[in-house]
């Protein structure tokens, strides 16, 4: 007598039921459809954003009724005339314009060194500090470190209190323009030394080697080989830092305390404080527009660098 | 060599500087929670355990951490099967319209987090699902894709596609190859997103803010709801629970895939 079918685990009985469904639900003859399928999650995902951009469109042309405090049924281009023609929103937009380019330029020159430390290193209990130091603030979130910094700032603060125990009189080193960028470099580094990171990997030691055999000291090695061949991670870097520091919420609103309003905030306002829809929506596409067409510009010129991803090859 | 010398200062200067920027908020703010007195002061008065043991009695602030992680629980579970096919669908076929594929899926990340949140706000208020709380889990995943998407992506770029077909050609049915070569294969880079998209959404403040009310608050906007008011030490020894978590995943993500990982080139 053959021995019974015993031998046959569960487990394999389990996954040819599965393969046979999935057979039936999914003949081999469709096999072109696969990664599609496997994409339509994502992109369905993604898609309530592209919904919510709709809305925001819509809401966009309709203006705030002041008699009866709700948006128009009509249409018309009166939000997008005083986005471009009333002076807080040009003072609001200025401002987070030049302080996302001076936070991208003092950003990059903070992570640059900090990832070539990193990535050169031969110690690896150094490697692994820097990078639990990155870490650590990257994991704990905006809120708690501009906390930590209201602690370190503030006008009791530990600067101050430090400087009156040497007898200067408090200065107010809070809710004001630096503030708000010095927050915005500290919120940036991680991001920034983490799209550097991999370009600098990329580039081979023997090449600085090389550079410094013919006679390159090291400042000219760094400019003539390290700094172009880390393009495509300057680029990832300061394009992210570049759109997160322009479109941030959280620093600006703890450590500007409302005096050094960034454009999220003026549109965070219009929402929930003059409660007119509309001209938040406006602000908030344009927005989008202005970071999208800065992304744009930078993938059309110089490609996505380390941003990209799916085949590398 | 010449001028080795000049070169480490130079770089150690600015990685000191470095230092010191990222990690001072974090040290300070676990100083501040073990003060004893009752307001931030410098220098300190005196060391004790009182805050910890008065966040521990404070309903509110237990309640919103836990609906934190409620919502980073919501973001994880759905990021990691759908990153996870999108991450091995775009590394492993050549598929049609790539490009185009590429840019739709990198749109959590060039809209303006505040755009993407009063997008949601306004679709989720129009379907009726504000003041709930998995929309926020959902909106967290939707926001943060591109990094479950890149983790994936990551390591099934070292994938072999020879060992598929090696497995094909002993017999497996295609769902046997994918369980047993493909997913184990990427599975670092599944642990990776998961931690990460875990650890953001536990964070994530704006789309938080934009999409939660009164009642169900999550930690990060209770805390900084409380910011606005007056600075006490409970703020802090909360706060010391999203560094104790923090510390957690990089310990978590260290052991299991390493950190290196993120170092790497493509």
């Amino acid at each position: 007598m053959r021995p019974s079918r015993t031998s046959y685990p569960l487990s394999w009985r389990l996954m040819d039921a599965l393969e046979a469904i999935a057979a039936a639900v999914w003949p081999r003859s469709f096999s072109a459809a696969v990664p599609w399928l496997m994409l339509l999650p994502a992109v369905v995902l993604v898609g309530l954003l592209v919904l919510g951009l709709w809305d925001m469109a819509d809401g966009s042309f309709r203006t705030l009724d002041t008699a009866t405090f709700l948006p128009s049924d009509d249409y018309s281009l009166t939000n997008y005339h005083r986005a471009f023609t009333e002076k807080l929103f040009f003072t609001v937009a200025s401002r987070s314009l030049i302080g996302s380019l001076i936070v991208t330029a003092v950003t990059l020159i903070f992570a640059f060194p900090y990832s070539y430390v990193m990535v050169r290193t031969r110690s690896t209990v150094l490697r692994k500090f820097l990078l639990i130091a990155l870490f650590l603030p990257f994991f704990i979130g905006q809120v708690v470190r501009a906390y930590g910094w209201l602690i370190i700032l503030g006008s009791q603060g530990m600067v101050n209190e430090a400087l009156g125990l040497v007898g200067v009189s408090p200065i107010r080193l809070l809710y004001n323009y630096p503030a708000v960028l010095f927050g915005l470099v500290q919120y940036m580094l991680p991001f920034a030394v983490l799209m550097l990171a991999p370009a600098l990997t990329a580039i081979p030691e023997e090449m600085e080697s090389a550079a410094g055999s013919l006679g390159a000291n090291w400042v000219r090695t760094f400019i003539h080989v390290v700094l172009p061949l880390a393009k495509p991670g300057f680029i990832g870097a300061g394009l992210v830092v570049m759109t997160l520091s322009l479109t941030d919420f959280a620093i600006p609103a703890i450590l500007g305390g409302g005096s050094q309003d960034f454009i999220a905030n003026a549109i965070y306002d219009q929402f929930f404080r003059t409660s007119d829809q509309g001209m938040g929506a406006t602000l908030a596409l344009l927005l989008v527009a202005v970071g999208s067409i800065m992304v744009g510009v930078v993938f059309a010129l110089f490609g996505a660098g380390t941003l990209a991803i799916g085949r590398s090859k | 060599m010449k001028g080795d010398r000049s070169k480490a200062v130079t770089l150690w200067t600015f990685v000191v500087v470095a230092l010191v920027m990222l990690s001072a908020p974090t040290l300070v703010v676990l100083g501040a929670s073990f003060t004893a007195g009752n307001m931030i002061t410098f220098p300190p008065e005196g060391l004790s355990l009182k805050w910890y043991a008065a966040i521990a009695g404070a309903t509110d602030l237990r309640d919103a951490f836990l609906r934190s992680v409620i919502v980073a629980t919501i973001c994880t579970a759905i990021s990691i099967p759908t990153g996870t096919l999108a991450g091995i669908a775009l590394a492993k076929y050549r598929v049609r319209f790539a490009a185009g594929v590429q840019v739709y899926l990198l749109l959590p990340f060039t809209i303006p987090l505040i755009g993407s949140g009063i997008g949601l706000m306004l679709i989720f208020g129009k379907w009726g699902l504000l003041g709930q709380l998995w929309p926020v889990g959902v909106a967290c995943a939707v926001i943060n894709l591109p990094f479950m998407i890149w983790a994936v992506t990551a390591s099934a770029a070292s994938l072999d596609p020879d060992l598929e077909l090696a497995a094909a050609n002993c017999g497996a049915p295609p769902l046997s190859t994918f369980l047993a070569v493909t997913i184990p294969a990427v599975t670092p880079g599944i642990i990776t997103g998961a931690l990460l998209m875990f650890i953001l959404a536990l964070n994530e403040f704006l789309v938080s803010l934009l999409l939660v009310d009164a009642r169900i608050v999550t930690l990060p906007v209770q805390i900084y709801n409380s910011i606005r008011s007056i600075i006490t030490p409970d703020l802090a020894a909360i706060s010391v629970v999203f560094i104790a978590v923090a510390a957690i995943a990089i310990a978590l993500l260290d052991w299991l895939v390493g950190l290196d990982i993120f170092l790497k080139s493509k």
